[in-house]
């Protein structure tokens, strides 16, 4: 976890321009790494995080110092990565009707005609500290999110992974927060699917 | 006797999980899976999704380099080019 930088911002606020150096020198690769999560692009998570620190610059006025810089920027990345994701969007709308049509379903469980499950469901082997201690693994846990629909995958990511409030990410996807709901339930359950085969073995 | 199914206890897992069912529904569900081995695999395996997803990211931050030396050197430019501007 990074120390807090909140001494850095006093320091912008007062002029001195060597105290942004250090807070890009300090938060850049963690951003990155929120960026490439949402975009899955090298370039345009990278123009991400140049436009973070930028729009930070500009907004130094707006930080409240009772908050954590970490989660200032981390909200600010969020914001242009999501920026990007919905320009890509426009730009390929063609795939996205594409996406819509495919949809989670096939990823969901199935019932009998009864309520029971299709298919029994298998205890998996080791707990998630064990299977994330083999860093083959996180990839492959990377490789199964990035399989996701795009619109499910960026409700996980911004739910589960970054953990931002259910309000700010249906605000920012522009749906209503009981569509996220559902789709974030059909996000995991899509996910665990995917996740399945290779958790009832050792990975 | 359990009075929920396997499709229901899943349809609302994500509630059960975040602990959003009155009392009543819940002691149901725990009925439920206290005689279902399969939904309870499936829960814990759902709970387990979570901690991977959120983990697995964590565990590759924690992995990463430092940022590219290109990124931070047009971070630092694009903001200088902003300050004279």
């Amino acid at each position: 976890m990074l120390a807090d930088d909140g001494y850095l911002i006093e320091r912008l606020r007062t002029g001195d321009d060597s105290a942004f150096e250090e807070l890009v020198d300090h938060h850049a690769a963690p951003l990155l790494a929120v960026t490439r999560r949402i975009l899955r692009d090298e370039e345009e998570a990278r123009d991400a995080v140049q436009e973070t620190f930028v729009a930070a610059f500009r907004g130094i006025g707006a930080f409240q110092s009772d908050s954590r810089v970490s989660t200032w920027l981390h909200r600010i990345a969020v914001n242009c990565a999501l920026m990007k994701l919905r320009i890509r969007e426009r730009r390929h709308a063609h795939a996205r009707i594409a996406e819509n049509a495919q949809d989670v379903d096939a990823l969901l469980p199935h019932f009998q005609a009864d309520g029971h499950q299709d298919h029994s469901s298998v205890s998996w082997s080791e707990s998630a500290e064990e299977i994330l201690q083999r860093e083959q693994s996180c990839a492959l846990v990377r490789q199964c999110i990035d399989q996701l629909p795009e619109s499910y995958r960026v409700v996980l990511v911004l739910r589960d992974i970054e953990q931002l409030p259910a309000g700010v990410v249906a605000e920012q996807l522009q749906i209503t927060r009981d569509n996220l709901k559902v789709k974030l339930h059909r996000a995991r359950q899509a996910l665990r699917t995917l996740l399945d085969p290779h958790m009832r073995g050792a990975m | 006797m359990s009075n929920v199914t396997c499709i229901e206890l899943i349809a609302f897992l994500d509630a059960y999980v975040d602990d959003e069912l009155d009392a009543g529904t819940r002691a149901d569900f725990d009925l439920h899976l206290l005689v279902c081995p399969s939904c309870r695999a499936y829960l814990a395996s759902y709970k387990e999704t979570i901690d991977l997803a959120r983990g697995a990211a964590e565990r590759e931050e924690d992995l990463a380099h430092d940022a590219p030396p290109e990124l931070i050197e047009a971070v630092l430019t694009s903001k200088s080019r902003r300050s004279k501007s």
